[in-house]
């Protein structure tokens, strides 16, 4: 473990190194999330200038939802989301040569690679908007503040397992970009509370493609707390998804022909 | 020898939009639908689990109507040419376009336009097979497409007048990101323009964003009667002209500064 927690140190200082050099990069990436951030309240905001609620849920309800799953999006895109979307070219340009002779595991490389640590400023804002909605969209606050971190990395570990699952496929074909946009495109299902949804999208979104993990189950622990079943439902899912990707993982690798791949 | 590069354009474009056939069609229908059940949910939420049965004068049944008819203007809409346009100018390859005889800037439109006027006509194709269905005239479906049509050039200008903000600035793809979200929002992808509230209505009614997916699925769906047409129809004119003098303004002020440098 301490060599895998010092490479991981070394990735994030070169990172570090690296985006110093472009600073302006930070002021961009926080008006491109910030903007995005504007346009998904806006939506809200005009959806509740003509109802009261929307499935039960509060607007302070829904503005608290979107600050959760706003930071937990963020902590992906700072430590993963560049590392997927150079995932081909690992496979396709035979980069992943390099990283099979490093003696530790090439797939800890493959995804700590690249860092976008100026995304990680966006944690913030995303906590900031939770944190303003808080008390008026009825969360408890006190102790249960620490349990945020701890939904914040369920997101995570969802975001990760579900975007491995539609990238791993590269090894398969010769572009994974149209999964790439497709994830995209589901994407959009976790940037609303589940229950909004009719029961065959809910139940999909909370099974075989867990979007509603990255926010909307954490924002609905915090505010009203699970049923012991959705607690093993949230574990169940993501170990399945878990072994499923490592499985794919193997076998791909087992496919892999270096450059000519 | 003017239509003939313009041709060889428009054919290239398109081919090179179709040489991936399978993907081709997978984003088509990807991008029309997810974003099309999003909308679907909303209304869901709003009508069948909340119980409403009308919101700004619109039922469920209209809305669901509104969603089916603008994924058919949607997906005339756009595209990431002006990602490409920056990318060429930040990278230096806007030399090799700048040594030919034809404006980069045009090129660029007409061969993001072929693969679109394909869509176009098969998203025409498909309205019609859907006015067996729901109450909207032929007629009206072909104005309504030549509108859509007129705002993807709208867009394209506004686009490539931003894009040309590489000359000077490093990161100008985050202003076309920027960009792309507030168009998501402001021409009516999202959700129909009539649930803004009344005092927040200016905000789209001042930009032409509405003209790209709204009026197109307001004019189809018999929200818009003939004159008001006419009449959105007029103010595109007038926004095509303003388009065309920003690409002369910004690409003629950028190419004076342009160093052809990276690559």
């Amino acid at each position: 473990m301490k060599p895998y927690l010092e490479i991981f140190r070394v990735q994030l200082k070169n990172n570090f190194v690296r985006e110093a050099v472009y600073r302006t990069n930070f002021l961009t990436t926080v008006m491109v999330d910030v903007i995005w951030m504007g346009v998904e309240l806006s939506l809200f905001t005009v959806l509740y200038a003509n109802v009261p609620t929307l499935a039960g849920w509060t607007k302070e309800q829904v503005f608290f939802f979107l600050g959760i799953f706003f930071a937990s999006d963020a902590l992906f895109s700072t430590f993963f989301q560049r590392n997927f979307w150079m995932f081909s070219d690992l496979v396709n340009k035979g980069e992943l040569d390099i990283l099979l002779t490093k003696p530790v595991n090439p797939l800890f490389l493959a995804l700590t690679r690249w860092m976008s640590l100026t995304t990680f400023f966006n944690v913030f804002l995303g906590l900031a908007i939770a944190i303003r909605f808080a008390e008026p969209a009825g969360f408890a606050g006190g102790s249960r503040w620490a349990l945020v971190s701890i939904w914040l990395l369920v997101g995570l570990a969802t975001a990760v397992a579900l975007r491995f699952a539609f990238s791993i496929w590269v090894f398969w074909t010769e572009r994974s970009w149209a999964l790439s946009r497709l994830y995209y495109q589901f994407f959009q299902f976790a940037t609303k509370p589940d229950a909004l949804y009719p029961p065959a999208i809910r139940y999909l979104i909370l099974t075989f493609l867990p979007f509603a993990f990255i926010g909307s189950i954490p924002a609905r622990a915090l505010l009203h707390g699970l049923e012991l079943e959705e607690y093993a439902l949230i574990a169940g899912v993501l170990l399945a998804f878990f072994v499923v990707d490592a499985w794919l993982w193997r076998v791909g690798l087992r496919r892999y022909q270096s450059a000519s791949s | 020898m003017k239509l003939e590069w313009r041709l060889a354009a428009l054919k290239n474009g398109l081919q090179d939009a179709t040489a991936y056939r399978i993907e081709f069609i997978f984003e088509f229908l990807s991008a029309a639908f997810v974003p099309a059940a999003i909308q679907w949910i909303l209304w869901y939420a709003l009508f069948k689990i909340g119980g409403a049965t009308e919101i700004a004068g619109m039922s469920y049944q209209d809305l669901l109507q509104y969603t089916l008819v603008s994924i058919l203007f949607t997906q005339v809409r756009g595209g990431d040419l002006d990602f490409e346009l920056g990318e060429m100018i930040r990278s230096g390859q806007l030399s090799n376009y700048l040594l030919r005889p034809v404006g980069v800037v045009e090129f660029v439109f007409l061969r993001g336009l072929a693969p679109k006027l394909f869509i176009a006509g098969f998203c025409l194709l498909l309205g019609i097979v859907l006015s067996f269905f729901i109450d909207i005239s032929p007629t009206r479906l072909v104005g309504a497409m030549g509108l859509a049509l007129i705002g993807n050039v709208i867009y394209y200008q506004l686009s490539a007048s931003l894009a040309s903000a590489a000359f000077v600035w490093e990161e100008a793809y985050s202003l076309l990101m920027v960009k792309n979200m507030v168009v998501n929002l402001l021409s009516g992808e999202l959700l129909p323009l009539n649930l803004f509230p009344q005092a927040l209505s200016w905000i789209w009614m001042s930009a032409p964003f509405y003209l790209f997916v709204f009026g197109p699925t307001q004019y189809a769906l018999g929200r818009w009667s003939h004159e008001q047409f006419l009449v959105q129809f007029g103010i595109s004119a007038i926004w095509l002209v303003i388009g065309y003098g920003l690409i002369r303004l910004t690409w003629g002020l950028g190419i004076r500064r342009y160093l052809s440098l990276g690559g």
